[in-house]
Order: structure tokens, then C-alpha cells, then sequence
């Protein structure tokens, strides 16, 4: 395994000046704006990559050239200069705080008002903690934990390194390198990520989540995640926080994708709340991402998100449900606010037989925000029996806000069900004067009618991560209603 | 910056691409047919060259092949319905105002011309050039390449004027025609139906078996305030024929129009069926059936434009797809800012009774106002087995079987055809192309 006890971890954790150290030997620790062959190549070198990722990095840059960037979604944004970004530079250092006073005060009651530990509180908000001793000890028990079963956890250049070939016969084999504009920008610049394979057989005895890799967060803009779970095996992945991330990049190009071999099982879960912009709509993160799982005979993948943040989000969670009788799962809550828009949804790709799709997406626009669902179901001709199940409900608090659903289902299999429904409608004066009547004050009764709509999917979510997107919801909608 | 907080309603011109070769194609048979018909509205060469010829990028043109229409460049042969070998009436017996086409010129002969106090009818190429004019003016047709090459060529159609208080005793039946090789027919029909009238409309299309061409019609319809219009537009176009058809009805106050579009052959099909509604109250209707068979492709496309508060409109489309068939469903309900209080409804069932066919669906909801109930349900999916069997076990043989859950299935779309001939019209032919028995003497059809 990679972990070599207690002093790698410790180091790695504590290793902002590692890391920085590690920088300070180059010329520049940013590279010049642009993308060029040489920034690749540079990006590579940097890293210590074998030949083989160099030259699929290049391969992709050389499609992402003639590709161009998509305007079929329903956003109205302003496209990124892709040769104003620079594609490599050393790990920002955040603002290093002295104590919890010197955070934003907003920041820190949306924190508190979370439930999240003092601790937590510290190290999400950047401040010089003088060792989360507690949190180190917490991460190192669970990889040894971890690396006792055989399950790989590690960053994705980590695993470049350790394990080639796993990476190499998976990388890309879902979201290949040509799939979308995006995709091919992250699969020529990535520069970090997460890895994680299961072995055969076994369940992963805890939630894999990004919290414990707390030296990697903010690993950034061109985020690459690939998670194996190999035949039989169980894994139960949490992507983001439900913390507010402050973030410098506008542009979050990310990849994920999921393998899950014969009979085995993947739960990807997501709470995404990246910055959203002020209330006019001014800054805030572009999140273009490309999610996508590989289902094998018996197996099963399932897709949780709560998004709340960002200023624009393109996100289409997928699965490609190849072996006979797997199983795919959307469960989706997107909140928008203000002048927030999303595109999200799912896409469901039947090809083996007996194969079932469930998406349960629920939108949530106030303010002046616009949230569409865009899914997809596909039958292919070989996909006997398969069944698929799709509710898109979308709740409207503002007159001022936009609520669309844009399912495309195509299907090429007699023997498929394909159902579709869609609702679109407000918060009835009516739920709301039943609560204030019984002493409930209006923002705690949206709140409540809000998560009772949403419960289909938090009750997917883990324990933990449920009580705080619950929570994370109604602090997204605080003051949508007047 | 863009000011992102106002909402963008999506404007489908904005989201087209145009492609090279496509578009290539396209202007070389604007121009063949340029050649052969000469064209009836120059003005239209400007908006033919800004819209994209459809190609699969094209968002809305994304399942409808347009290839095989750049084979058909042949002028259309004038002729009459009897040198066609066309019986004027489709429906025997029907009682109806007539104008008849035939491969898309007026058959006068062939006619019956509404006379009635307050209604001016004839054909376009006789209509008061200015009417049509104002026409082109306040209701442009479609912002699609199609709809525009119909405005450059179109010279025949029908031109309805309903003044207010009307109320026509007979329905007017539109009957098309197509015959002979490689004709491209172009009909164009404007109605205009001024407040508190009734008027009840039939579009037939028919062709011969040797016909090949293509059909390319469009009908505008401006409904007045508190008037209520139906129109039962049917297609049997035997032969190989390509039909695309957009329609285009503007609601006043208080208004109700019922569309319903029954697809019983026709090689290739698509129809785009636009209702924008400007009037409080006002109520749209949209129903519609296709049961295609062997190579057949049936696309409809349904914009509901609800533009101010307070009204109603409900959808409901049912395919039936057999042999090697496709279907298209293109839904898209669509409310701006103010339409607040607005009850739209949306349905789309499918059955796939082929292992062959293939269903395209794709029922969109836009929404820009908040206390609003829509709602939208699209299914595809087989024969109930369980119902098979419950008649089967009693004695019905599987097809008669499976032709009585047709009849279920398309029935509720079929009752709501607004003039009762043409329902019974529709199941007599649908039996006949699909052979079903059962439906002769099925009691519905006595009535």
C-alpha cells in the first residue's frame, strides 16, 4: 500500500509547505496563461507522469482544439477565455488566518448554522490550526483501515505512480477523452483527483469521503475521480462538503468516472456549494462537470447530489448500464437562487437486458435563478425488459424565476416501460398558513415544506450528509420569500 | 457581464447552428426549384438565407431526417381532381364546404366554396393582396427554414375570413391531393376568425400510390376574441410522400381552439403545431394519433406559447408504432413571466409494438412564472400482457385482441375529433391500412 504509516500522512497533511516547498523549485510556481502543447507537457513534467498519460493528455488537447463549446444548455453566461487561464500553478495557499475571528463573519454563521465542529470550522475556513491532531489521527486509523482490506484511497497522482496500470486500463475508459468539450479540457489538463478501487469481494467498511483527504481539497479546477469497484465489492463515495467553498477559480472542469464491475455496487454521493455569486449575479463559480458510471452484469450505481451552489452549473450524472440486470440511480436537489442557473440532470443508457433506471430530480428556483432538468433516457435495441422510471418535479418561489424540464427519451426495445412525469407548481398559501397558524413563522414553514418535497433524495443521502443538506437547503432559500 | 439576472426566455432562433454542407444543400434546391416554379414572395429570401436548413444539430431537428427531401426538385403538374383520378370528397357523403387542391393547385370544378352571410372564403391566389399582406405582417409564419421556403413558393391555399358573430352551418373541408412523380406541392391557408364565431375546419391529404414529392403546407390561423375554431387535420397520403406541415394559431380573449392531428399514412411526416395565446381565458387543445407502420416516420412537434395569465391548455398525443417505424413526440409548453395562473397539461403515451420500432420523446416544460400548475406525463412501453390475456382467456384471438386495446388506447384522442364524420372516416381507414376486423362492427362505429 501506499501508506507508509503515520509520518507520510502527518506529512502530507501538514504538508502546505511541502508542498510549497516542492514549487519553489521551479522558475514560476504559475505558468503563463494559455494552453499550448508545452503547458501540457510541462503539466506532465511537473507531475512525473509515464509517457503514456503525456501522450493521452496531448491526444486530448489535440480533440479539445477542434471541438467547441457547447450552447445547447439553457444558461446564459459568459464563455471562460480559455487561453486567459493559467492551467498549472502550484496548490494556492490560502489566506492564513490567525483564529476563527478573522473569518467572514457571514461564513461563519452559515458554518454554525450547519452543525459543523469548531475544528471543521477552522480548517474549511483556512485558518493556521495548530494541529488538527484530532482529524490526522481520525485519517490515519482509516487508512490503515482501509489498506488492511486492500480498498486503494490516494490521489490520483499518487496513483499514476503506484498503480499504472489499474489507472491506465480505466482512465478514460467512460468518459473518453473525445466525449464533450469539457472532458477533453480536463483530460489534457487535469492536475489532481481522487482514485479509489475496491477489490473483489470486499465492502467498504466506512463512507470514502474527500473530508478525510483533507490535504487535497481545493486540488481544484480540473478535478479527475475514478473509483473501480471491482466484482462483488460495495463503496459508498461523498464528493464536497455541504460547507461553503470560497474559491478563486471561475472555472471547475471536473471529471468522474465510476467503474462497477460484475455484481458490484457504487453510491456517489454529492453536495456541491461552491460560491454562487452575489445577489446580481457578479463572480461565482462556473461548474461544468461530467460525471458518468460504467455498470457491469448485476451491478449498480446510484448518483445522489444536492447542488446549491455556483454560479452556472452543467452537470449530467450518467450511467451506461451495459451488463444484463444492472441498475441505475439518479437522485438530484438543485437549488437556485438569485441569479444562479443550473443544467442538470441524468442520462440513462439501457443497453444490457433487464436493466432498470430510476431518476428522481427535484429543482427548487427562487430568486431570479433558472434551473432546468435535461435527461436522457435511451433504450438500445438489445435492452430487453429494461425499465425506467423518471419524476422531474421543480418548485417555483419567485415569480421572477425559471423552472424547465427538457427530457429527451428515445427508445428502440419493445418489451421496454418507460415512464416520464413531470409537475411544475409553488408553495401553496395555503401549507404555508397552516403552519404560521400553528405558530411556525414562514421561513421555518418553507424550510419544512421544502425538505419534506426534497426527502425522496435526502433520505438517499448518508446519515450524516443528510442532516446537514437538510440543513443546507433551507439556508440556501433564507430570505427567498418575502 | 451579461445581465444574467433578468430571465432569458430561450428563443429557438438563437440556438440554431448552421452546417456548411447542409445548408449547401439546401440553397441548391431553393434554387432548382427557383427554375421550375419561380418564386411567389421574393421577400423571403432574406429570411430563407438566416435560418438554418434543419440538420440533426439543429436541436429541434435533432430526430427528423431531412435528406431524402433534396431528391424532390420536379415542379408540381397541375391537374384536376378528376384528370387525378381523385374523388373530391374523402368522405362519402360528407356534408362540408369544399376547396380541393391537387398537387397544390385550386380545383374549382372540383369545389364547394362556402357561401354564408359574413364569410369571405377562396382560394389565395384570388384573396385581396393587401389582406395577406397585413397577414404576413402580424403573423409571420414559424422562424423555420421550411415554414419560409413555403412563404417563397407558396401561391395556392385557402384564404378564410370569418367576420364577428359568424357561426358557419357546415364545416369546411381542405382536401390535398398529391399524385404522379417528383412533385413538390406548396399550399398556404390563412384564417382569420373575428370575435364570437364558430367555425369548424377539416385538412385532408391524400395521395395516389404512385405518388412521389413532397408536401409543404402552412396554416395560420388568428382566433378572435370568445370564438372557437376546431381544426381535424388528417393525413393519408399513400405513395412516398414527404409532408411537413407548421401551424400557427394565435388566441384572443376568451377563445378555444382544438387542433387534432391524426397521422394514418404517410412515408414521412412531420408536423410543428404552434398555439401562442394572447388573450386571458382563452383555451388551447391539442390532441393527436399516429400509428405508423413498416418504414413510416410520423414526427410532431407542439409549442404552447402561454404569453398572459389565466389560461388553459391541454395536450394529449398517443402513438401506436408498428414494422420498422419511428415517432417523434416534441413537446414543449412554455410560459412567460406573466402568465401567472396558468393550467397546462401534457400528455404522451407510446406503444412500441415492433421489436423494429423506434420512439423518440421528448416533452419539455419552460417555465417563467411561479403559481402556475403544469404538469407533463410521457410514457412508451408495450401491450398490457395481463390484457391480452384477459381477452385472449376469453375467447378473442390475439390480433382482434390486440386491435381492441387500440381502440381503447386511441379512442379517447378519436372522440375528440370535432366533426363526427371525420372520426368515423379515420377509424374506417385505420382499420382498413392495419386490418382490423373487430372495428367494423364494433357499436361505436354504428353511432
Amino acid at each position: 500500500m501506499a501508506y507508509d504509516g503515520k509520518d507520510k500522512v502527518l506529512e502530507e497533511v501538514t504538508g502546505k509547505s511541502y508542498e510549497f516547498g516542492f514549487t519553489t523549485e521551479i522558475e514560476s510556481d504559475k505558468a503563463p496563461a494559455g494552453l499550448t502543447e508545452d503547458i501540457i507537457r510541462l503539466i506532465s513534467s511537473k507531475k512525473e507522469e509515464p509517457d503514456w498519460l503525456l501522450k493521452w493528455r496531448l491526444e486530448a488537447f489535440a480533440v479539445w482544439q477542434t471541438m467547441e463549446e457547447p450552447d445547447w444548455p439553457h444558461l446564459n453566461y459568459v464563455k471562460p477565455d480559455y487561453q486567459a487561464i493559467s492551467y498549472y500553478a502550484a496548490p494556492k495557499q490560502k489566506k492564513q488566518l490567525n483564529s476563527l475571528e478573522d473569518v467572514d463573519p457571514e461564513m461563519r454563521r452559515t458554518m454554525e448554522k450547519l452543525g459543523i465542529s469548531m475544528e471543521e470550522q477552522k480548517r474549511l475556513s483556512g485558518v493556521a490550526v495548530d494541529f488538527v491532531m484530532d482529524s490526522v489521527s481520525v485519517a490515519t486509523s482509516f487508512k490503515e483501515k482501509l489498506g488492511e482490506l486492500g480498498i486503494i484511497f490516494c490521489s490520483m497522482s499518487e496513483a499514476v505512480k503506484e498503480h499504472p496500470a489499474l489507472v491506465r486500463k480505466y482512465l478514460g475508459s467512460v468518459v473518453p477523452t473525445r466525449d464533450n468539450f469539457f472532458s477533453a479540457l480536463n483530460s489534457a489538463v487535469f492536475t489532481d483527483g481522487s482514485f479509489c478501487y475496491i477489490p473483489k469481494g470486499v465492502r467498504c467498511p466506512m463512507e470514502l469521503s474527500t473530508y478525510f483527504r483533507i490535504n487535497e481539497s481545493g486540488t481544484g479546477q480540473f478535478e479527475r475521480t475514478l473509483v473501480v469497484a471491482d466484482e462483488s465489492s460495495y463503496v459508498s463515495y461523498l464528493e464536497g462538503c455541504t460547507a461553503p467553498q470560497r474559491d478563486e477559480n471561475q472555472l471547475h472542469a471536473a471529471v468522474v468516472e465510476l467503474v462497477a464491475l460484475d455484481e458490484a455496487e457504487i453510491k456517489y454521493s454529492t453536495v456541491q456549494n461552491w460560491y454562487p455569486g452575489d445577489a446580481n449575479g457578479k463572480g461565482g463559480v462556473y461548474n461544468f462537470v461530467t460525471k458518468r458510471g460504467i455498470c457491469h452484469r448485476r451491478s449498480k450505481i446510484s448518483w445522489t447530489q444536492v447542488e446549491t451552489g455556483s454560479a452556472v452549473t452543467w452537470k449530467y450524472p450518467s450511467c451506461i448500464l451495459k451488463g444484463d440486470h444492472s441498475v441505475g440511480e439518479f437522485y438530484s436537489v438543485a437549488v437556485t437562487n438569485n441569479a444562479q442557473q443550473a443544467d442538470t440532470g441524468t442520462k440513462m443508457i439501457h443497453l444490457g437486458k433487464n436493466t432498470h433506471s430510476t431518476i428522481i430530480s427535484k429543482g427548487i428556483s427562487a430568486g431570479n435563478s433558472h434551473n432546468s432538468y435535461r435527461g436522457l433516457v435511451q433504450i438500445m435495441p438489445s435492452a430487453a425488459n429494461a425499465r425506467n422510471f423518471s419524476q422531474c418535479d421543480s418548485l417555483l418561489m419567485t415569480d421572477t424565476s425559471g423552472a424547465h424540464t427538457f427530457p429527451y427519451i428515445e427508445v428502440k426495445n419493445p418489451t421496454a416501460q418507460v415512464e416520464h412525469e413531470a409537475t411544475t407548481s409553488k408553495i401553496g398559501e395555503d401549507q404555508i398558513f397552516y403552519c404560521l397558524q400553528r405558530g411556525i413563522d414562514a421561513e421555518q414553514a418553507i424550510s419544512l415544506i421544502v425538505n419534506g418535497y426534497a426527502k425522496d433524495v435526502l433520505n438517499q443521502l448518508p446519515m450524516e450528509f443528510a442532516v446537514e443538506a437538510q440543513k443546507l437547503l433551507s439556508i440556501s432559500l433564507e430570505g427567498s420569500v418575502g | 457581464m451579461m445581465d444574467l439576472a433578468k430571465p432569458q426566455v430561450m428563443d429557438r432562433a438563437t440556438q440554431s447552428v448552421q452546417h456548411a454542407a447542409t445548408q449547401e444543400r439546401g440553397v441548391a434546391f431553393v434554387d432548382a426549384l427557383d427554375g421550375i416554379m419561380g418564386s411567389a414572395r421574393a421577400t423571403y429570401d432574406e429570411v430563407l438565407a438566416s435560418l438554418p436548413v434543419p440538420h440533426r444539430r439543429v436541436e429541434r431537428w435533432k430526430y427528423t431526417p431531412v435528406a431524402s427531401w433534396w431528391n424532390e426538385v420536379k415542379s408540381a403538374e397541375p391537374m384536376t381532381a378528376a384528370e387525378a383520378g381523385c374523388e373530391p370528397n374523402p368522405i362519402p357523403g360528407f356534408d362540408a364546404y369544399r376547396l380541393v387542391f391537387v398537387n397544390g393547385s385550386f380545383d374549382a370544378a372540383a369545389s364547394d366554396l362556402p357561401v354564408h352571410p359574413g364569410v369571405i372564403c377562396m382560394p389565395l391566389s384570388q384573396a385581396p393582396v393587401e389582406s395577406l399582406q397585413s397577414i404576413d405582417q402580424h403573423q409571420p409564419e414559424q422562424a423555420e427554414w421550411f415554414a419560409a421556403l413555403n412563404g417563397k413558393f407558396a401561391s395556392e391555399g385557402m384564404y378564410l375570413r370569418v367576420e364577428k358573430n359568424t357561426i358557419l352551418d357546415r364545416p369546411i373541408l381542405i382536401h390535398h391531393h398529391s399524385t404522379g412523380g417528383g412533385s413538390v406541392s406548396f399550399l398556404r391557408h390563412d384564417l382569420v376568425i373575428e370575435a364570437n364565431s364558430q367555425v369548424q375546419c377539416v385538412q385532408w391529404s391524400t395521395a395516389s400510390d404512385d405518388a412521389v414529392g413532397a408536401v409543404n403546407v402552412v396554416t395560420r390561423a388568428s382566433i378572435g376574441e370568445n370564438t372557437r375554431v376546431s381544426l381535424d387535420k388528417v393525413q393519408d397520403e399513400a405513395g412516398q410522400i414527404k409532408h411537413v406541415a407548421f401551424e400557427d394559431i394565435r388566441q384572443d380573449r376568451g377563445s378555444r381552439a382544438d387542433v387534432h392531428t391524426v397521422t394514418i399514412r404517410g412515408q414521412w411526416v412531420r408536423n410543428d403545431l404552434a398555439f401562442r395565446i394572447n388573450g386571458e381565458g382563452a383555451h388551447a387543445e391539442l390532441n393527436g394519433i399516429f400509428l405508423p407502420l413498416d418504414g413510416e416516420f410520423v414526427d410532431n412537434h407542439t409549442t404552447v406559447d402561454h404569453r398572459v395569465a389565466h389560461c388553459t391548455s391541454s395536450e394529449n398525443y398517443k402513438g401506436i408504432l408498428y414494422g420498422k417505424s419511428t415517432g417523434v413526440f416534441n413537446g414543449k409548453v412554455f410560459v412567460r413571466p406573466d402568465a401567472q395562473q396558468t393550467n397546462a397539461y401534457q400528455q404522451n403515451a407510446n406503444i412500441l409494438a415492433s421489436d423494429q420500432a423506434t420512439m423518440n420523446a421528448k416533452p419539455e416544460l419552460e417555465i417563467y412564472a411561479d403559481d402556475v400548475k403544469c404538469s407533463h406525463g410521457c410514457t412508451i412501453g408495450q401491450f398490457d400482457n395481463e390484457a391480452l390475456f384477459y381477452a385472449r382467456s376469453r375467447g378473442v384471438g390475439l390480433e382482434a385482441a390486440k386491435a381492441m386495446l387500440v381502440h381503447a388506447f386511441i379512442g379517447e384522442v378519436l372522440q375528440g375529433l370535432a366533426v363526427p364524420e371525420v372520426r368515423l372516416e379515420v377509424e374506417h381507414r385505420l382499420a382498413e391500412k392495419h386490418q382490423w376486423e373487430i372495428w367494423s362492427d364494433h357499436p361505436d362505429n354504428e353511432s
